[in-house]
């Protein structure tokens, strides 16, 4: 988190708080779009992402003057999106995601690699593969189950620190990270599945 | 340490949390197993090429749905102080309601005999309330706007203090 942006932050809960009319622009403008990607990427469904954005902006109006600033803003608000998209979730069926323990490391019992291993590291590095291998990495951060997805996003896609990720999620830092862990070890696998035969196909 | 306990550690190396001496075992260990070597450059390729490909992976909001939040938001944050402030005079209409038909109550003596007991023992100590209410029971005439404004913070008080499930006025 850097200063400029929490400053940003100070002078929007400000004008939040007065309920001055550039507030909501400021608002709109720092935070609709990282509402909505964190919404998306845990409900996975533009309808229900857009609705959820809507009931975290209106609890950040309307609780705004009782923000205990105590936390950062952004912090805050993120885990607004966070307990909201939970909550709708949890009135849902789940989405069938895939079982992370299949797509664990395999090894032999005395703890050895039990499959060999492709060392994709410098192929990646190409710039022409980046369009495809972020759609890659977002189709299966959609995979994995909520659990490790919300950590997968916050702490390795938007780059917060494991203490921020914590935090928000309520969790302690050890739990986040070993779900980060796991999602990584879980896509780094697959990535891996996917550079040596999907993409000849 | 072997190659899976090297695998289930690799988080602790990358964010420098790892205490040096596994460090170090873990490093020996990787100088010379060609698979864990693989493993961890391409772990930490993944992790590397996530934040660089940020803006890949994320969802961009498209310009309709865009469009229809700002519309909510901004008209929720207009509606929402009005919403506020119509709520709280209210609740300030329904206390001088309160207030008034207690005052009444009292001229009337239909005060229940708990809420009688709180006003008589709150009167003997508060000269300003004790005078007014005497005022008020010799004429029995309650005034528009009545009990003045000192009067009716020590009413709305009194209220509070009475234990729940009792009542205020006599069935």
């Amino acid at each position: 988190m850097s200063a400029e942006r929490w400053k940003e932050d100070e002078a929007l809960l400000e004008s939040l708080r007065k309920g001055a009319p550039g507030g909501v622009d400021e608002l709109l403008r720092l935070y609709q779009g990282k509402i909505f990607n964190l919404a998306m990427s845990i409900l996975k469904n533009e309808s229900d992402a857009e609705e959820a954005a809507q009931d975290v902006f209106m609890t950040v109006i309307r609780k705004a003057d009782t923000f205990q600033g105590n936390s950062a803003f952004y912090s805050w608000i993120y885990r607004i999106c966070v307990n909201t998209c939970l909550m709708r979730l949890r009135g849902k069926r789940r989405n069938e995601t895939v079982s992370i323990e299949e797509f664990m490391p395999v090894f032999t019992d005395q703890g050895m690699h039990a499959s060999p291993m492709d060392d994709w590291s410098k192929e990646v590095e190409r710039d022409a593969l980046n369009e495809e291998l972020g759609r890659m990495i977002r189709k299966y951060t959609e995979e994995l189950s909520e659990k490790y997805r919300v950590v997968f996003v916050l702490s390795d896609v938007e780059g917060l620190s494991n203490e921020e990720t914590a935090k928000i999620l309520g969790l302690t830092v050890p739990a986040i990270k070993s779900r980060l862990h796991r999602a990584r070890l879980y896509l780094r696998e697959q990535l891996s599945r996917y550079l040596r035969e999907g993409k000849a196909g | 340490m072997n190659c899976k306990e090297l695998a289930y550690m690799l988080a602790d190396y990358f964010d420098r949390s790892m205490d040096p001496r596994l460090r170090e075992e873990l490093d020996a260990h990787l100088a010379m197993c060609e698979p864990c070597l693989v493993f961890t450059k391409t772990y930490q390729a993944l992790s590397d090429k996530t934040r660089l490909l940020r803006r890949h992976i994320e969802y961009e909001i498209p310009p309709e749905v865009a469009k229809r939040l700002e519309t909510f938001v901004r008209a929720a944050a207009l509606k929402y102080p009005e919403k506020v402030r119509e709520y709280r005079d209210q609740v300030e209409r329904d206390r001088r309601e309160k207030v008034a038909d207690l005052v009444r109550a009292v001229t009337a003596g239909k005060l229940s005999s708990a809420a009688a007991l709180l006003m008589e023992s709150h009167c003997a100590a508060c000269p300003e309330c004790r005078e007014y209410f005497d005022a008020l029971r010799k004429t029995g005439i309650l005034q528009a706007g009545d009990p003045p404004e000192g009067i009716r913070s020590h009413v709305i008080g009194l209220m509070q203090t009475l234990p729940p499930g009792e009542e205020f006025f006599l069935a």
